[in-house]
């Protein structure tokens, strides 16, 4: 008779896959078809459940405008990004500009810049009364100082706030380029434009189709840019009525669920359009010997004038901003108040420590407000949203790479097989929706006793805390599967195999051999993760708790808290401080995963000898 | 030492490996010939353990391992790849088996030490990570590394097919040196008829999942067993029908194909004596029949010539070794001349 004996290792598999399916089901599944079903559930005036009900509203009503408004950004968008995103990469990689280094840093600061601390640093130099609009109106005195609101507003910072990509995936692109075949072009006549539209451009056509895919959805998923310029597009009006109620105005939640469906279904399309594109192929270069591309010299002097001044323009538009919060978070309220530079009149306190406020009242009497004047890391709101956004990005961030690295490692151990598709599916799920028809769904349906989560409602209170997190890993498994499944696939099958020969067991295998070769992308992976979901606004603001104040709702916060005399007085100042916090943070991040991270063995044994002679070198001399 | 008897694998529907037997006795360097896809590689997994056979067995030492886990079976292999872990330096990689041997520090450090002196690698290259060396280097490396555990035997797939052609022969003569002084069995894997018979004890040439011929390289090179076999190894003429009509006492079997191999066909110029059977004699080699032909072009390698020679009905592939022999002009008339016994039939 056969002993029945414990196998731990067929019971870690199926609590795995229970735990999967349970997250799977639980977390994705449950909440989005509860959203879609929720469309035909709403109820008429006489309390009948009429499933057309919200269909015919949004044909009747004024719905489609938000629709059509989120099209209209979207299609301008892609027309603006890749006029503006083109260029630049044209500007730094193919075309002899001077101070094209120079110019390439000033391009690339919206990675470490971007969402509410973008919009709200171009809301500080372009609204009314900011600083820029101030001095052009002086030049322009006809000039409408209300243009940076509404539409023109998020067109503008959007346009800038969208070409990080541009800068990664298009610079890469054109520098693979074989310049033998530009040679050849110009060698059969060809003039430097001609071989520009003729030969570059057409191999950069696959790279250009993803990003412009990629800005349309951007566009019309836009969040933060609209809610905090005034643009009457989808998701703001998603969340506005996700906070809404029956008494109000009518069926709010339905309407809300329909627009998320709707954002979802554009979506899918254009995830659809984009993987049958990109599955038809890049052109790859045939070349045997690529040639390194060399930088044209535009031989027209008016059009290298011209291409220059724009140039240096663009830099100004993407350097300003940076250069004037960064001077401001430095300055004490009045002078951010007024907006003008008090250049003899330097401060910490928008970063450290508290101050009084002494200010006249209407009657002429001196009042004294104690430590009214408080800096980022002194206010205990702005810290409190510091360590909430830092924490819950962290873990979740953190989440997000374990569940993709064991999936993946799943995937590559059942190669061509039903279970390794089925996962894989699952996991790129989320790709699929809207980040905020998640965050919706989300908060309608937790927000009861859910009898699957132990009969807790998970919007309640501290509760919606786990809700955020498990919203910022769902939404983050995408891409982290993406880049993890990449790395995984640098595995040489034949280490594995030595391993086994030299008498490792396979979990000894995981942890010595492959970690080790994937750790750099999988680090890499949660810290891009973590520095988006720091500075996330989109799903924080979709759950609308007070007890999930993340660090961009604070930011935004200190926004509408600017213009109350008296109170939060140098809100400014400590959004700027913010800001450049933030750009710290990116900054170092950016550098840790694509500097130091992107070092291999050699490279890091190599600098550690270097040190250790320098301090030698230090100790010998002393 | 190693036997494979009656081998047998299969992927599916398709059969891998048919009927294998070999037996590599100790101390050999056996090794494994036959084009990409023959089953070398499988036969040789089949070995190490990474595959298991659908029938037959595997005996090391005549104790049965068909069965016995990867990990268990005490042989030491250096992949294709080398499959050095790139995140590991020299001396981790080295070792990582003692490690999981969970020997002492100071065994681990004196052992490492020792088999990296013999391979030929410093201590400062110990200290080093494999991409900061040479291919030569990584290729000791991964020689350590099999070898540090003390296996029984060493299986080596295909360690010099991503190197330049020079490295090639120079690490192919370090590998034979080395394989001398460890004086440890070792089954090679190869495509490269060169590699193997410049490298090998014996050899088992393989097609299509079994073994054609198993024999020392001489044998394998100047008695091919099989058609395969003499088409495999080196380069060969082809004898068309009738081309040797009336030019052996003994004619050649009409119903077999016949093979000669260029180096053992002669050209000359000298005329022909005629003997009493009315055969031509080729001036210098009196005992041996000749007929004519002219030079197509020739190849002018330094160490030898190949010559392209018109004879009726096919064109012959000769090579004169370049020892201050005539060296002929294409469009010149010679004499080709050909023994009998060097002909291969089958």
């Amino acid at each position: 008779m056969e002993s029945k004996t414990f196998d731990a290792g067929r019971a870690v598999k199926i609590f795995g896959f229970v735990l999967f399916a349970y997250l799977f089901l639980g977390f994705m599944v449950m909440p989005c078809l509860n959203t879609l079903t929720s469309i035909f559930r709403t109820r008429n005036a006489a309390g009948e459940i009429e499933p057309l009900a919200v269909i015919k509203f949004f044909l009747a009503g004024t719905m489609p405008l938000f629709v059509w408004n989120s099209l209209k950004l979207a299609v301008c968008l892609v027309i603006t990004v890749n006029i503006v995103g083109i260029s630049i990469v044209l500007l730094t990689e193919y075309f002899d500009i001077k101070g094209a280094n120079l110019l390439r840093a000033g391009y690339m600061t919206t990675l470490i810049y971007s969402g509410v601390a973008l919009v709200t640093g171009y809301q500080f130099l372009y609204d009314s009364n900011g600083m820029i609009t101030t001095w052009l109106s002086e030049i322009f005195p006809l000039m409408n100082k209300q243009w940076f609101s509404g539409f023109n507003a998020v067109l503008f910072t959007m346009t800038f706030a969208c070409t990080s990509n541009h800068a990664l995936f298009l610079r890469n692109a054109i520098r693979s380029i074989d310049y033998n075949t530009v040679e050849a072009a110009r060698n059969l006549g060809a003039s430097p434009f001609k071989v520009l539209f003729k030969v570059v451009m057409p191999t950069l056509l696959p790279t250009l189709f993803s990003l412009t895919v990629m800005i349309f959805i951007t566009g019309l998923c836009a969040m933060s840019a609209p809610t905090l310029l005034g643009y009457n597009s989808i998701n703001p009006e998603i969340v506005r009525l996700a906070g809404s109620s029956a008494a109000d105005e009518s069926f709010p939640q339905a309407r809300a669920a329909l627009l998320s469906v709707i954002l979802a279904a554009f979506t899918i399309i254009l995830l659809s359009v984009l993987n049958h594109y990109e599955r038809k192929g890049h052109y790859l270069s045939v070349s045997k010997t690529k040639a390194k591309l060399v930088k044209q010299k535009i031989q027209n002097k008016a059009w290298n004038i011209i291409a220059h001044a724009y140039a240096y323009i663009l830099f100004v538009i993407y350097m300003t901003p940076v250069v004037m919060i960064i001077l401001f978070s430095f300055q004490n309220y009045p002078a951010i108040r007024s907006k003008m530079l008090n250049f003899s009149d330097w401060t910490f306190v928008n970063y450290f420590g508290t101050q009084d406020y002494e200010y006249m009242t209407s009657r002429g009497r001196l009042r004294v407000r104690p430590d009214s004047i408080s800096g980022v890391f002194s206010n205990s709101d702005t810290v409190g949203g510091i360590r909430l956004s830092f924490i819950m990005s962290a873990i979740a961030a953190a989440l997000a790479c374990v569940i993709v690295v064991v999936a993946v490692s799943y995937i590559f151990k059942n190669k061509k097989k039903l279970r390794a598709l089925l996962t894989e599916s699952c996991l790129l799920f989320p790709w699929l929706l809207p980040t905020i028809l998640i965050c919706y769904s989300y908060r309608i349906f937790f927000n009861r006793e859910v009898w699957y989560v132990f009969g807790n409602n998970l919007y309640w209170r501290e509760n919606v805390r786990f809700l955020i997190i498990m919203a910022y890993t769902v939404t983050k498994l995408p891409f982290a599967l993406r880049m993890i499944k990449a790395a995984f696939y640098a595995i040489d099958d034949e280490l594995e195999e030595a391993a086994k020969n030299l008498g490792a067991s396979p979990v000894y295998t995981f942890f010595k051999v492959k970690l080790p070769i994937i750790l750099p992308s999988v680090l890499a992976v949660f810290a891009l993760n973590f520095n988006a979901l720091f500075t996330e606004y989109d799903m924080s603001a979709t759950f609308q708790s007070s007890y999930g104040k993340t660090y961009a709702m604070i930011i935004q916060n200190m926004t509408m808290e600017e213009g109350r005399e008296g109170y939060n007085i140098n809100a400014s100042g400590r959004r700027c401080a913010s800001t450049v916090f933030i750009m710290i943070v990116s900054g170092i991040i950016l550098y840790l995963v694509y500097g130091l991270g992107s070092r291999d063995l050699g490279e890091r044994l190599e600098s550690r000898i270097k040190w250790r002679r320098r301090f030698a070198r230090l100790v010998g001399k002393k | 030492m190693i036997r494979l008897n009656n081998i047998f694998v299969k992927f599916g529907r398709f059969e891998a490996l048919h009927d294998i037997n070999v037996h590599v006795k100790e101390g050999e360097f056996f090794t494994f010939l036959g084009p990409s896809g023959c089953g070398k590689t499988t036969t040789l997994r089949t070995i190490t353990g990474f595959t298991t056979p659908s029938s037959g067995s595997v005996l090391m030492k005549g104790k049965d391992i068909t069965n016995v886990p990867v990990e268990k079976r005490n042989i030491g292999i250096v992949f294709q790849s080398y499959a050095l872990f790139p995140t590991m330096t020299v001396y981790d990689n080295i070792a990582f088996g003692l490690k999981i041997q969970k020997l002492g520090k100071n065994e681990i450090d004196s052992r490492v030490h020792d088999i990296a002196s013999k391979v030929d690698l410093s201590n400062e290259q110990l200290a080093k990570a494999v991409n900061q060396l040479s291919g030569g280097q990584q290729q000791r490396v991964a020689i350590a590394r099999a070898l540090v555990t003390n296996p029984a035997i060493i299986c080596l797939d295909e360690p010099l097919s991503n190197l330049d052609a020079k490295l090639r022969v120079q690490l192919r003569n370090e590998l034979k040196k080395m394989q001398h002084d460890f004086g440890i069995t070792t089954i090679y894997v190869t495509h490269d008829q060169e590699e193997a018979l410049t490298l090998s004890d014996r050899i088992a040439v393989f097609n299509e999942g079994r073994i054609e011929q198993i024999g020392t390289p001489n044998e394998i090179y100047n008695n091919s067993a099989t058609q395969f076999v003499a088409n495999f190894i080196g380069d060969i003429n082809q004898l068309m029908p009738g081309i040797t009509d009336g030019l052996f006492a003994e004619p050649l079997d009409p119903n077999k194909n016949h093979f000669i191999r260029l180096e053992r066909i002669r050209v000359t110029t000298q005329a022909p004596i005629l003997r009493g059977e009315g055969h031509e004699v080729a001036g210098g080699f009196p005992s041996q029949p000749s007929f004519e032909g002219v030079i197509e072009s020739k190849e002018y390698y330094g160490l030898y010539i190949k010559y392209y020679v018109k004879v009726p009905g096919q064109t012959l592939k000769v090579i004169e070794k370049n020892d201050g022999v005539k060296i002929y002009e294409p469009g010149e008339r010679v004499r080709i001349v050909i023994n009998p016994a060097d002909i291969m039939s089958y």
